[in-house]
């Protein structure tokens, strides 16, 4: 991997089209501006690993796998205090 | 009152008050905004996430204390902001907040609940997020405590 060490206000260009900007840091947060062209998706890590895990979960659920799910509570009901 | 049709529970009556409001949907359905939460007694502790638009969408899920007994809440202040919640403090679940883990059912595969993004509900106004927790140790993919002891003893 590339590393490059920048400070606020500065951009890195990838390509002709893609520009990232650091512009903010504040403590442990970094406010990066990205200006890239529509066809690139620009998305968090996080949410492209989210969208699949909530489409998956919508996908395969249904009545029986959700009462088999609870079933398994009923036996060792979950402590709530 | 309203009625809607549901993916598991058939056609439903449901008090426009207990609507949740997502106002940025969920991960993967940005266009969802409105949900109800389904309980039924004798599929405790599940939580049906209905969505109010489509309803062939309807997530399953579990408070975050019942996947993990020892959930500690971290999100960020911001996300806090959106839902109307003081920014200052992690609320308290079950007291300022509901905290729901989407759970995914796979066929054949394990069980997996999704602690990484719990849906937090302000319960002073109904308005909710799918948050992403600062807490990297939390996983997409938690195994339930059940299934957990379940392999153990096989």
């Amino acid at each position: 991997m590339l590393v490059m060490l920048r400070r606020e206000g500065e951009s890195i260009l990838i390509g002709d089209d893609v520009e990232i900007r650091i512009l903010a840091i504040n403590g442990s947060r970094v406010k990066v501006g990205i200006a890239a062209p529509r066809s690139i998706p620009v998305l968090a890590r996080e949410v492209k690993l989210l969208r699949a895990e909530n489409i998956a979960a919508a996908e395969v659920s249904s009545k029986d796998a959700a009462v088999m799910v609870a079933s398994l509570f009923r036996q060792s009901p979950p402590n709530e205090s | 009152m309203p009625q809607c049709l549901t993916k598991y529970h058939g056609e439903m009556e449901y008090d426009e008050k207990a609507t949740l409001h997502f106002a940025r949907g969920l991960f993967g359905f940005e266009a969802e905004t409105r949900f109800l939460s389904i309980e039924q007694p004798a599929l405790r502790p599940l939580v049906f996430l209905q969505s109010l638009s489509t309803p062939d969408l309807c997530f399953v899920s579990l408070p975050v204390f019942v996947v993990d007994k020892d959930y500690f809440l971290s999100i960020d202040p911001d996300d806090l902001e959106a839902v109307g919640l003081l920014s200052k403090r992690q609320p308290t679940i079950g007291i300022d907040i509901l905290c729901l883990a989407i759970v995914c059912i796979q066929n054949g595969g394990p069980t997996t609940a999704n602690l990484l993004a719990p849906v937090v509900v302000n319960r002073q106004n109904s308005q909710a997020i799918q948050a992403v927790s600062l807490n990297r140790r939390h996983s997409h993919q938690a195994p339930l405590p059940a299934a957990t002891e379940e392999l153990a003893c096989s």
